[in-house]
């Protein structure tokens, strides 16, 4: 007798259990520990977890779904990166949340393309990101929203002639100044030349060289270049005594850029955020300081939270988890409220139309606030 | 036979492998203080292997080396050499990209003071004029006999008791044969004990007092030149003559 | 004309560290027979010296030689762990051991400090520029030159000079006679390495200065563009590392200042196809080293 009830017992539990499970939303975190993701990576998924569980303390997404992560390290390794993506599919991923570039996105978006898996990138950047499907999506403002503002900046302040650093090594550094350069000619500037260099290169004293002698000098060198290669480039610049204005991408916003000193003084570039006081942003960061004991010091930690919101409103929408069901909701978002800043996907290639602050390092290593503009539909560059 | 202060090389059952090979088959002998000690046999008896074994470069498979009354297991060939052993190899391995100078200041580096190693290396330009003649050349411009000469200073850099020495003759002309061996002779007037190792089994058996026939690995005679001499079987047989 | 001269300025200072690592990776290499890939970890080190001890307040001069000490004592370290139980082995064993050093550190690097760039600011004054004759002077690329031209200076007259610099040379050319002449063999193999790690680590200064931040990764890019010069100069010859390191640097150089943009992607493999062209014609290199059989 007791025998039986305790199997009864047992199998409705189970039941209950698996239940209960199906109601779960699945969400498959790539995450890089290591390589030259990790300062992106690390303290995006350290505020999209920080929101969430401030979401599973009221019951979960909406208030009623209750969410369960897997987060997998990918060491910036791409092809290592589709292994685990794969791998979170398998598992039952409902909603797959990749890292913060766009070259690992889309390598995982051909992945979750067979069975629609909607697919956001932490911070990755490069519109063409969102080529791969109708299931990509960004989630912060898109390089050429941030470079079509820098130009309209970079015009505003009478800049008139622009040398470009791009580096086909990556989409981002590709991408971002051509942009630039795009919006900067049709508001009446000229690009007066370009330099590539190759990621983790070794030396720029040679395309300094070359911006010093060019024909006709620039007044403002733009780059998306990030770390190592940024610091070692206007150190370089600095040292050979060219003083021209260097704009650059939302990548430069980094403790470790500002920390550089001197050479960095009046360095101007764009960003996602900037925490006024009074802001949603300022209390987001005070939370967290609280709860976790770190202070955020870029807008990687605010922009994982978004990205808990974004889904949150897109689930809603949705009226269902189900994942082609949720990318469709998704791409209809109008004025999404999210805490850096609010976001529309309604008429665009799912790059989400955010507002870009521009911002200036000064040389004892703090930021600025310069501006904050939504770039205009109109003028914005095609990916 | 002769009393343990009376010898400063003692082997005893060595054997000697290459892998599988066994090339030196449980041979035993010495080397009498101040006397000269032929190894003799033709090619592949297992001469040079036997030397190597005594200077510790290859390992002993088997049985017992001592020097100077010690034995030497598992003592490392430049510890063997600082212990009072000098060492000409076969071939003489002088460093040719070096200037002969510089072959005796490298020499000198380990068995020798700085000020001690500076005076040996005049008396040695002294005892062989034609090194002091080229001291600043590379060794490597040097002939065969000049070369044989340089390996012998670099080897006596250390002020050594036993001088092991591995065909000394070999590719060289006849006069510089002569020149060398009478080198030799002069060594052991001045006390020091030589293991001379050589085909040319005529020169060797004048200098030594004291001469071993290898053949295949073992020995197969050893006492006074002047018996191995008069014994013509072993002569005919084993020595190149 | 100027152009050139500035773009030569740049190529010589770059040469220049390529040199040295090249020359650390020969000297290694000539007495021991290894080719030791974790040599860039060394360098890598050497810069984590620097930014702990600025960390802790050493001014910057401090700093800098504690980084040399630390590359030096990193050197010697992995040859007194790793590599001196492996002496005698085959090529293959030694540089699969390289490896595996290399990759262990790489993560010490990654989880003991971090994944990150950590940055290093030197006084401004060090990344200025002086004026000669109209042309703009980097104050970093001078140093570095004059730094080189020194170290290489010095490391000639130990070589040459030094009892224990000659005794290198014999142990590259003659190892086991060397040791029959009572030399101490551990004690040539630690200094070939101390002296691989001091030439690594003035890599190390010379590179964080001009960067201003160290990675995890940092020594391993430049120690590539090394063995590629070890190999183009003669794999094992210490005059042929360096002159590789210089050519190699100018034809990065050269090729970044005066390639036409079409052709910008394509740097790397026009300098590396250069090298090859070069090989087929002396396949020992440029200034093969004496006891040739080697690669």
């Amino acid at each position: 007798m007791k025998l039986k009830s305790l199997l009864l017992g047992s199998a409705i539990a189970a039941l209950g259990t698996a239940a209960f499970a199906e109601d779960e939303y699945i969400i498959g975190v790539m995450s890089a520990q290591s390589g030259y993701l990790a300062p992106y990576d690390g303290p995006a998924y350290a505020g999209f977890k920080f929101c969430m569980d401030e979401k599973m303390a009221n019951g979960g997404l909406n208030g009623s779904i209750p969410v369960r992560l897997i987060v997998k390290d990918t060491r910036s390794d791409i092809a290592y990166g589709v292994q685990v993506v794969q791998e979170m599919l398998d598992d039952g991923a409902q909603f797959i949340v990749s890292s913060a570039d766009a070259d690992p996105t889309i390598a995982a978006a051909q992945i979750t393309a067979a069975d629609m898996v909607p697919t956001m990138t932490f911070a990755g950047t490069a519109p063409v990101l969102t080529q791969v499907g109708p299931h990509v999506f960004g989630s912060y403002p898109g390089d050429n929203q941030q470079g079509a503002v820098l130009a309209g900046y970079a015009r505003d302040q009478g800049f008139e002639k622009a040398w470009l650093l791009t580096s086909p090594d990556s989409a981002y550094t590709l991408g971002g100044p051509r942009y630039f350069g795009e919006v900067f000619e049709t508001l009446g500037g000229e690009v007066v030349g370009e330099s590539t260099f190759s990621l983790n290169q070794p030396d720029f004293s040679a395309i300094v060289t070359n911006i010093q002698n060019a024909e006709t000098a620039p007044d403002v060198i733009v780059t998306w270049a990030w770390e190592p290669d940024f610091p070692a480039f206007i150190r370089a610049l600095r040292g050979a005594g060219v003083e021209t204005q260097v704009m650059g991408g939302d990548v430069l916003d980094t403790p470790t850029v500002r920390g550089l000193g001197d050479v960095v003084d009046g360095v101007v570039h764009t960003s996602g955020g900037y925490p006024e006081e009074g802001s949603a942003y300022a209390a987001f960061i005070d939370r967290f300081t609280e709860a976790t004991g770190t202070t955020p010091d870029n807008n990687y930690y605010v922009n994982g939270c978004d990205i808990a919101d974004m889904i949150e409103q897109a689930v809603a929408a949705a009226g269902t988890t189900d994942p082609a069901a949720v990318s469709a909701a998704m791409a209809e978002i109008e004025d999404g409220e999210a805490t850096m800043s609010n976001f529309t996907f309604k008429g665009t290639d799912r790059m989400p139309l955010r507002e870009v602050v521009v911002a200036r390092i000064t040389g004892d290593g703090e930021k600025e606030f310069v501006l904050r503009q939504m770039a205009d539909p109109e003028t914005l560059p095609k990916p | 036979m002769t009393g343990q202060s009376d010898t400063v090389l003692d082997v005893e059952a060595l054997d000697v492998r290459y892998g599988p090979v066994r090339a030196v088959r449980g041979i035993s002998f010495g080397v009498a203080r101040g006397g000269i000690t032929a190894l003799l046999g033709a090619n592949g008896a297992g001469k040079s292997s036997t030397l190597m074994a005594i200077a510790g470069v290859v390992p002993v498979a088997s049985g017992r080396v001592s020097l100077f009354g010690k034995p030497t297991a598992k003592t490392t060939p430049d510890a063997i050499v600082r212990s009072g052993v000098g060492i000409c190899p076969e071939g003489r391995r002088i460093f040719a990209s070096l200037s002969v100078e510089e072959n005796l200041i490298v020499a000198g580096t380990a068995v020798a003071t700085p000020q001690v190693a500076a005076t040996r290396r005049e008396e040695m330009m002294e005892r062989f004029p034609i090194l002091g003649e080229r001291r600043r050349q590379l060794a490597g411009l040097l002939s065969g006999g000049e070369q044989q000469m340089l390996a012998v200073a670099r080897a006596l850099m250390g002020a050594p008791k036993l001088l092991l020495m591995d065909e000394p003759s070999l590719g060289l002309a006849p006069q510089m044969v002569d020149t060398i061996f009478s080198i030799i002779e002069e060594l052991q007037r001045e006390g020091i004990s030589i293991l001379l190792v050589e085909q040319n089994a005529a020169l060797a058996l004048e200098v030594a007092n004291h001469a071993v026939v290898m053949a295949n690995g073992e020995i197969a005679g050893q006492g006074a030149p002047a018996d191995l001499a008069g014994d013509t079987l072993l002569k005919s047989a084993y020595l190149a003559a | 004309m100027d152009q050139l001269l500035q773009q030569l300025i740049n190529a010589l200072s770059l040469g220049g560290i390529y040199a040295m690592l090249a020359l650390g990776l020969a000297i290694v290499f000539s007495i021991v027979g290894l080719i030791n890939f974790a040599h860039g970890d060394i360098m890598t080190f050497g810069g984590y010296g620097i930014f702990l001890s600025m960390v802790f307040g050493f001014p910057p001069i401090a700093a800098l030689c504690i980084g040399l000490g630390a590359a030096v004592v990193m050197a010697l370290a992995m040859e007194r762990t790793a590599f001196r139980v492996m002496r005698g082995a085959d090529v293959i064993s030694l540089l699969i051991t390289s490896f595996a050093v290399s990759e262990i550190l790489k993560v010490l690097f990654q989880n003991g400090i971090s994944a990150r760039p950590v940055p290093i600011s030197f006084p401004a004054a060090w990344s200025g520029s002086y004026q000669i004759g109209g042309m703009t002077i980097g104050v970093a690329p001078t140093a570095s030159i004059l730094v080189t031209i020194v170290s290489l200076g010095c490391l000639t007259f130990v070589l040459r000079r030094l009892a224990i610099g000659m005794a290198m040379r014999a142990a590259a050319e003659d190892f086991d006679m060397l040791r029959m002449l009572g030399v101490r063999a551990n004690r040539v193999v630690a200094a070939a390495f101390a002296i691989s790690g001091l030439l690594a680590g003035i890599a190390a200064v010379i590179w964080t200065a001009q960067r201003g931040s160290v990675d995890p990764m940092m020594g391993f890019f430049p120690v590539l563009k090394a063995f590629i010069a070890t190999v183009l100069g003669g794999l094992g010859s210490l005059g042929g590392a360096v002159l590789g390191g210089f050519v190699v640097g100018t034809l990065e150089v050269l090729t970044q200042a005066f390639l036409p943009d079409a052709l910008a992607p394509y740097r790397d493999a026009i300098v590396l196809s250069a090298v090859i062209a070069v090989l087929l014609v002396r396949p020992d290199g440029l200034l093969p080293a004496r006891s040739g059989a080697r690669s």
